[in-house]
């Protein structure tokens, strides 16, 4: 009864936020005097206005150029103005990312509970959404103080930012508010609306919590694109688009795509930490099976978005140099360029942590020790590939090192430090991670088919025709052929990793469809392996730190690409050491929070003694504190 | 054991064309054909 009044409410809620949503969207509002369509008139057009009816003044009162600021006119508040922003939107990419990554993989948590009827998923699922609750404020309170600094410190990038994006801006705000309500709705009526229909409005509330989160965040993503590829604006930056070409410029979706994945890798990674803490921590076996459940659970999330990562950010590279060669050089072929080699390191770590976790989890089940025989073959692999992908092209050398080695060239570095070799090396990393995943998922199974054999021979087929093929189009095309087909190529790579990944999964299923199962022993698992997980999340931070800069970065001296040049004292290309040490500080800063947030999580279920029970209180003063 | 041969080489086999269908396919639609031994048509 008390569930069915819950979920009925609950649904008017749910018509009520559609209704106003479809309200806002229907074009019937109009938010600007410009255009009835407000939406695509946020941003007036000189086209909306006939010839007729427009004078001269009209136009160049809409034609208005992006601002000229001088040196004078950045307000100096004695710190470096970009330092600060730069911690302040870092921190509230961090936060952010965790928020809208957790609830996308706590719904598919929550769905899986539903159809299998096992209530640790759903008791999971809640346990994840907890951490995301406490890491929501911080956020809010990260992106209100990056607001105020940037209109502080950046007072005509802002309003121009702001007469671009218009109206665009309030929809924000608004979604911001739904997302807050929606979040809590759904987190605190976890227990309300946890059987039969009244679950399906939480999951319904679910969908709605990442349909709004996704939205706010490919709209917040517009404001960074646009910043490095400017749509829907003339050369001198005067808005002659409707707000949805200034949205959707060349790197939008790339970068929408990229940073989607990237969240979900993420925050399978931070919510892994949290199963480590408690794991480490566990007073009883029961918890710490729990919590190891629960860290493997988030490796697999984690590892699992991270493998097709790199092909989004292939995708966006493309888009990068496709948009503008130069600013791809920069990127890759300039100062920058080094960068990429501590990525190769961050994300070297990441894999090898993300295996390591898996090969140390493979003694929870006897099974394993059919497949242990080839995690020193991986092991091996992955050390190559990783000692190929740190390899740069040049090195910093003083003179007398130059001296030495009889210039900056070395033969190894001349083949070992393009991209060519780095592109084998990477996707061999990939699918020997898969290889990792696949052999440990298979390692408390026994195949009960009649066609296990040839289903084998399929599996190792593909593997080793794949691999050959990455290879010899790493080879073939990247050394011996023209720029065109080494590029070209290395779409053969991508899809090559992608067909071992899809029909490994696919195979899978349908060969262990009825398997017999073998016993696992959760929480019977090295203390090593939960190291590994803390591994995870910090160097996906610094990751996300570092790469984020690159991506920033490649502005040079411009707050708009070509549009509106940065003229404060920060107009330059700090460097890679300072750089560093910015991207360390706001990681270590991540990593502090984070550990706030485990203690507040940990500090909600702590209930404190009563007083009573830990010393003689006569049986008055008990009744009396009872009533 | 002739028999599992021949089905390891017949799977080997069909994997192989599979990839190399592929990789004519994936060249051409970027533009980029290749001939039957997989050097650069253009």
């Amino acid at each position: 009864m008390k569930e069915s009044r819950y979920s009925s409410r609950l649904m008017w809620l749910m018509l009520l936020l559609i209704a106003a949503l479809g309200f806002f969207w229907s074009g019937t509002v109009t938010i600007t005097n410009t255009s009835g369509d407000w939406f695509s008139g946020a941003v007036a057009s000189v086209d909306d206005v006939s010839a007729d009816e427009m004078t001269a003044g009209d136009a160049e009162l809409k034609l208005v150029p992006a601002p000229k600021p001088t040196r004078a006119d950045y307000p100096d508040i004695g710190v470096s103005s970009r330092s600060i922003v730069w911690v302040v939107a870092q921190m509230h990419l961090f936060f952010g990312a965790l928020v809208l990554a957790v609830p996308l993989f706590v719904l598919v948590i929550e769905l899986l509970g539903m159809y299998t009827g096992d209530s640790r998923y759903d008791d999971m699922a809640h346990e994840f959404m907890k951490i995301s609750i406490t890491a929501y404020s911080i956020t809010a309170l990260f992106g209100g103080t990056l607001a105020l600094s940037l209109f502080l410190l950046y007072p005509d990038l802002m309003a121009y930012l702001m007469r671009v994006f218009g109206a665009q801006m309030m929809v924000y705000a608004i979604l911001f508010f739904l997302e807050s309500m929606v979040l809590y709705i759904y987190y605190y009526g976890w227990d309300a609306l946890r059987y039969g229909n009244a679950k399906w409005v939480h999951l319904s509330l679910g969908l709605l919590l990442n349909g709004v989160g996704a939205t706010l965040m490919v709209t917040a993503n517009s404001w960074a694109t646009f910043m490095m590829a400017p749509s829907g604006v003339n050369e001198v930056g005067a808005v002659i688009g409707n707000i949805w070409e200034v949205m959707k410029g060349p790197l939008w979706n790339p970068i929408n795509l990229h940073r989607f994945i990237a969240n979900i890798a993420f925050g399978g990674a931070v919510v892994g930490a949290y199963a480590a803490y408690k794991c480490l921590a566990a007073r009883t076996a029961e918890a710490r099976a729990h919590y190891d459940w629960m860290g493997y659970t988030s490796n697999f999330i984690a590892i699992l978005a991270f493998l097709p990562l790199p092909f989004a950010g292939y995708w966006l590279m493309a888009e990068i140099y496709a948009y503008s060669q130069q600013m791809g050089i920069t990127a890759m072929g300039g100062i920058l360029a080094w960068l990429f080699i501590i990525q190769a390191v961050l994300i070297g770590t990441i894999l090898l942590a993300g295996n390591y976790y898996l090969w140390s989890g493979m003694s929870r089940t006897e099974g394993s020790k059919r497949y242990q025989g080839f995690i020193k073959y991986i092991a091996v692999v992955l050390v190559i590939c990783f000692l190929i992908w740190v390899t740069p092209h040049t090195l910093i050398l003083t003179s007398g090192e130059i001296a030495a080695l009889g210039g900056s060239n070395h033969p190894l570095l001349g083949a070992l430090g393009i991209m060519p070799a780095k592109n084998i090396a990477v996707n061999l990393m990939l699918i020997f991670t898969f290889m990792s995943f696949q052999i440990y998922r298979r390692s408390d199974k026994v195949a009960t088919v009649s066609w296990e054999k040839a289903g084998n021979a399929l599996m190792v087929a593909i593997y080793v025709v794949a691999i050959v093929n990455i290879i010899f189009a790493g080879v073939y095309y990247g050394y011996f052929t023209n720029t065109v087909y080494k590029v070209g190529s290395s779409v053969m790579q991508v899809v090559s990793t992608l067909t071992v990944i899809i029909s490994g999964v696919v195979l899978d299923a349908f060969l262990y469809r009825g398997a017999k199962t073998l016993p696992s022993h959760w929480g019977q698992v090295s203390n090593r392996a939960q190291y590994a997980l803390f591994a995870l999340p910090i160097a996906f931070t610094w990751l996300m730190a570092l790469m984020g800069y690159v991506r920033s970065s490649v502005r040079t001296h411009w707050h708009v690409y070509t549009v509106m040049k940065d003229t404060s004292p920060d107009n330059f290309i700090p460097t890679i050491g300072y750089a560093g040490n910015m991207m360390t500080i706001v990681t270590v800063m991540f990593v502090l929070f984070v550990l706030f947030i485990f203690w507040i999580a940990n500090l909600s279920g702590t209930k404190q003694v009563p007083p009573y029970a830990v010393r003689k209180v006569p049986a008055a003063e008990r009744a009396g504190d009872a009533a | 054991m002739i028999k599992t041969l021949q089905i390891w080489l017949a799977i080997f086999v069909i994997v192989s064309l599979y990839f190399y269908g592929l990789d004519h396919f994936i060249m051409s639609v970027q533009g980029l054909p290749l001939n039957m031994d997989l050097t650069p048509a253009q």
